[in-house]
């Protein structure tokens, strides 16, 4: 393999953080205002990001040995890497700006939270593009991993920001409810966008052996258990039964909140797990044409 | 074939006659000591695998390299511009630029990049640009036993490898990718079909399992 855990795990921070950035500001701006939950975002959004491309740097190894190279990034514009090196600078100057406002209790102006909203759109599609440009390997040449990538960035960004808004008292009852919501929603798109992606890689005999490796070979067990159970079907059955819950017991449901938090915590966290071994399985598990 | 726009420029390209490779290995071997590619990376290398039924059995061999493609994947998505393509197209690596991102590793159809463990560099076949730049044949193509290499410039009508290229059908690998290569073979169809009753074989490594 080409790439692998550190390349994987960069490629989910970046999502991560480029999520968190925007469920900041829909927990900011929104519905039942949280600056609680909206500080949590703005922390998570450079903080992995940072992670994410020092990672990058590292396994980068050439020029982890000579820093001064990395200054040649941007020659090649034909390189998408090119172009995602200059939409990371964006996004991180953007979102330390948004922390460091928020920190010192300045008002942040909307204008820089859309930009930033632009540019984590941007740095999440980005990640999808880098793969879905390689001919090489069928299970990334198509335009439904950017998408797929997009999704999965959303989701593990707001599930990141409700879950840090389940440990902070105040923005508990925030937490259940509005970015919480999209746990039904997000989870069935991803759901379409990877059968979508696993029956279109089957036109040449490396799709197909990089499919039957995925759903039934050596990545079987991590796909089902990690990526479908824990990843997208854990979270939609704890929506389901909160949404039942909420619908059938009205106040009484509140009294309840306590397991309930617990219960939204875990299904958060089977989304960032989720998320994680997404991007583990297609850098991995992806073979080369022959 | 590579057509060169300015026809004046020598257009280098590879022609390997599988009907002739034996498989010795001797390519890989005069490569690996004339670039000095660190231990368990080729520039070259032999795919063979055992074919046929007693009593007709042969072996298939297939030489691999960089097939220094017109519009190099390679070259388009390295984001330092470290991979250029020289006037003659051969595609080479500036190491002053690499960063080691293995972007290049990841676009190559052919899979013939390979990082350096010490250095994080990437490299590959050169075509021996420091010898076919003097005027010089690859090593490869000078040490081959049974003349199954030709080496020589596409955009010359007269040069031995135009001439054979004329006689020959050639064809190519991952023809379905489009563009353009510089590295044809003789009998290439005729050797990817041949099923194979043994492993293949990547140099004294078993690459794959039958």
């Amino acid at each position: 393999m080409v790439w692998d855990l550190p390349i994987a795990c960069y490629l989910f921070l970046a999502g991560l953080g480029a999520g968190a950035y925007v469920s900041a500001i829909v927990a900011a701006r929104c519905g039942e205002k949280s600056p609680e939950m909206a500080r949590a975002g703005r922390i998570i959004a450079p903080v992995t990001v940072a992670i994410g491309l020092v990672l990058l740097m590292v396994d980068a190894e050439a020029g982890f040995h000579n820093p001064l190279r990395f200054f040649y990034l941007v020659s090649n514009l034909s390189s998408v890497m090119a172009w995602g090196v200059i939409i990371l600078a964006v996004f991180m100057v953007v979102s330390i700006a948004t922390l460091l406002l928020d920190l010192l209790k300045k008002r942040i102006p909307l204008a820089l939270e859309e930009v930033g909203a632009v540019f984590s759109l941007g740095t999440a599609a980005y990640t999808g593009v880098l793969l879905g440009v390689v001919k090489t390997f069928p299970l990334w040449n198509t335009p439904l991993l950017p998408v797929l990538f997009v999704v999965s960035a959303a989701s593990t960004g707001i599930a990141s920001v409700v879950l840090a808004g389940c440990a902070i008292k105040n923005a508990r009852v925030h937490a259940q409810t509005l970015l919480a919501k999209t746990r039904l929603v997000l989870p069935c798109i991803e759901i379409v966008l990877v059968a979508l992606l696993l029956l279109t890689t089957q036109g040449v005999q490396a799709g197909i052996d990089t499919v039957v490796g995925i759903v039934a070979g050596s990545w079987a067990p991590l796909f089902w258990i990690g990526l479908v159970a824990v990843g997208l079907v854990l979270p939609l059955v704890v929506s389901f039964v909160e949404m039942r819950a909420s619908r059938a017991g009205g106040t009484a449901a509140v009294e309840g909140r306590h397991s309930s938090v617990a219960m939204c915590a875990c299904a958060e966290a089977g989304v960032i797990v989720g998320g994680f071994i997404l991007r583990y399985l297609v850098v991995m598990a992806a073979l080369p044409i022959s | 074939m590579a057509n060169n726009s300015d026809s004046a420029s020598p257009h280098y390209g590879m022609l390997i006659d599988l009907s002739t490779c034996v498989g010795c290995n001797a390519c890989v071997a005069a490569c690996k000591l004339e670039n000095e590619t660190p231990t368990g990376c080729f520039n070259t290398w032999i795919e063979s695998w055992d074919t046929g039924v007693y009593p007709n059995v042969f072996r298939a061999n297939l030489p691999k390299l960089c097939n220094h493609c017109v519009d190099a994947p390679c070259q388009s998505v390295c984001p330092t511009g470290a991979t250029y393509t020289t006037d003659e197209g051969v595609v080479l690596v500036d190491h002053s630029r690499c960063i080691g991102c293995k972007y290049c590793m990841a676009a190559c159809p052919y899979q013939v990049r390979w990082q350096d463990e010490l250095t994080g560099e990437v490299s590959k076949c050169t075509f021996c640009y420091h010898r076919t730049s003097q005027g010089m044949q690859p090593k490869c193509v000078s040490t081959c036993i049974t003349k199954s290499r030709l080496f020589g410039d596409l955009n010359d009508p007269e040069s031995d490898i135009s001439r054979r290229l004329a006689e020959v059908e050639p064809e190519r690998l991952h023809a379905e990718l489009g563009g353009e290569v510089s590295v044809f073979y003789v009998g290439l169809s005729a050797t990817r079909q041949a099923p194979q009753a043994s492993g293949v074989c990547r140099g004294g490594d078993l690459e794959s399992e039958r």
